[in-house]
């Protein structure tokens, strides 16, 4: 849209800033993404990570600062926002599935409400993806009867279906059992493989390795320091880096 | 014997199945055996309960109809309690707080000879205004004519146990809203769904099955209070009763009867609750 702005750039964050009551969240956080692009957020908990992730669909509203997803200023009051929305999937630590309705129900809703699919096409396009996340026989089960890794998986194809630009992860493995995390992570990996845009927040230095094109380290509502995942694991230059990954990695 | 021994230690103290046992249930049992006994072989039972028997109807009716009322009207109130809009959420609320604050009797009193009469009157006058629009005649004639001598006592009296019902009924669904998780609302706004599409399609589903126990309860709780209606001479089962001891000065037969009535009621629904509760908690 903007003529001076690079046409690779699909989610472009300038200067934004958000508070929850006394606690400084963001404090002022640039950083920009390419069409394509997996970027991987981490950072010690309270880092801001989760609501950087959020501003981008606006699940929270930032104070101040510009947030442009594909040429559209999310924050502006004139946008639309749940179109914006429709084409950013997200991946939620808990999953949120819908637990009254079936896998296949899930998968199908939004495609009925907000792209106005019919329900062969909806339902086709569900069976397709669950076949992607590796569980088409669960089509008829409830959320209930599920691991929590297929559950994570449901939630993939549930925000696949609906045909996104771009994936938001937000620590889509915390909440998993150690023996379900590869499940969902080899479908992560497969996705970025495809060229899907993706920003996850997640510890997994495995994922990370095999699949970012770029790591963001945050602490304190602040970028700290970014770079090649090779850049950052292996010669931070920051000592809070240098710090928090020892932490992490053991 | 071993149970026994660690009765004590248990999350919940044990009890033996003696003590667990209904004994409660077995005394209305008894009660209910006795009146029935009493309606198939006492003259005096026979009477009473054949002059009251009229009064079933009008109760069932008022209640049904006043309950079918108050959840809709729950519901609208229910959504405004929740709602971010400044108008929407004032207004439910200041509607809530006043019915909570007003006793039943009293709203019944007020919904039958204010605020029922009050609308007809204004719909009538808006009905005389739209007669002057060629358009609007038609139904401006039919209002027009809205007269409040032409509403039965029934319907007026429909209208006050719905106007109380639906506060309480609005915090049931509130309550309903506000225990599903935050992460529904979030999942369905993240792929694109505006809030009343996340509502009817995410989140009030789910709240629905949560309150159907209270709502449940609630039935129970406007078919007793529709008792009430007596004072305003509608011939449901009280005023009947009432009528039938004015009458013949059998008190014990007319309030055994009534009670009794009421009772085999509230009893069989109190089941029903119970039986839904029993299977929500199962789930699915």
């Amino acid at each position: 849209m903007d003529d001076n702005q690079d046409q690779d750039v699909i989610i472009q964050i300038d200067h934004v800033t958000k508070s929850f009551g006394k606690i400084h969240a963001l404090k002022g956080v640039s950083t920009t993404v390419k069409r394509g692009e997996v970027l991987v957020i981490i950072g010690p908990s309270g880092s801001g990570k989760s609501t950087l992730l959020r501003c981008i669909n606006m699940l929270e509203f930032p104070d101040s600062g510009q947030i442009m997803v594909d040429g559209i200023p999310v924050m502006h009051k004139a946008t639309n926002i749940n179109a914006v929305r429709a084409e950013v999937g997200m991946v939620f630590q808990q999953f949120n599935l819908f637990p009254h309705l079936t896998v296949l129900e899930n998968v199908i809703l939004a495609q009925r409400v907000v792209r106005k699919r019919k329900r062969e096409e909806a339902e086709q396009i569900a069976l397709q993806q669950l076949k992607h996340v590796g569980i088409p026989e669960k089509a008829n089960s409830y959320p209930g009867e599920l691991s929590g890794g297929q559950q994570q998986r449901v939630a993939i194809a549930r925000a696949l279906a609906m045909n996104p630009k771009i994936m938001l992860f937000d620590e889509p493995t915390s909440a998993l059992d150690p023996e379900m995390i590869k499940e969902v992570l080899d479908v992560m990996l497969a996705l970025a493989k495809e060229g899907m845009t993706m920003v996850v927040v997640s510890h997994e230095m495995g994922f990370t390795r095999a699949a970012a094109n770029r790591v963001v380290f945050m602490d304190m509502g602040k970028i700290v320091e970014e770079g090649s995942p090779d850049s950052i694991f292996k010669n931070p230059t920051e000592e809070r880096t240098r710090l928090f990954l020892s932490q992490i990695l053991h | 014997m071993s149970t026994e021994k660690i009765g004590k230690g248990r999350l919940f103290p044990s009890v033996s199945d003696m003590e667990k046992w209904p004994w409660w249930a077995l005394v209305i049992a008894l009660a209910a055996v006795f009146i029935v006994f009493n309606i198939f072989n006492s003259a005096s039972y026979q009477d009473a309960f054949g002059f009251i028997r009229e009064g079933i109807f009008t109760t069932i009716r008022v209640t049904l109809t006043a309950y079918g009322i108050a959840i809709l009207g729950g519901l609208f109130l229910g959504l405004g309690r929740v709602s971010k809009n400044v108008f929407y959420y004032n207004f439910a609320t200041l509607y809530v707080e006043l019915m909570r604050g007003i006793p039943m009797l009293v709203i019944i009193l007020y919904g039958a000879f204010v605020v029922v009469p009050l609308g007809l009157e204004i719909a009538s006058g808006l009905g005389t205004w739209m007669t002057r629009f060629p358009l609007l005649a038609g139904w401006g004639a039919s209002l027009q004519h809205l007269d409040i001598q032409n509403v039965d006592m029934s319907a007026r009296a429909i209208a006050g146990l719905a106007m109380g019902y639906a506060a309480f009924e609005a915090e049931v669904f509130r309550a309903g809203i506000q225990s599903i998780e935050r992460g529904q609302m979030e999942a369905a706004r993240s792929l694109g769904m505006n809030y009343v599409e996340a509502m009817r399609y995410v989140i009030l589903p789910q709240a629905f099955s949560r309150v159907l126990p209270p709502l449940g309860n609630d039935f129970i709780a406007i078919l007793k209070d529709s008792s009430l209606i007596s004072v305003l001479a509608v011939r449901d089962i009280t005023q009947l009763g009432k009528l039938y001891r004015a009458r013949t000065f059998s008190s014990f037969e007319a309030y055994n009867t009534m009670a009794f009535l009421y009772l085999s009621m509230t009893i069989s629904l109190s089941l029903g609750v119970k039986f839904i509760e029993k299977r929500l908690r199962r789930g699915r």
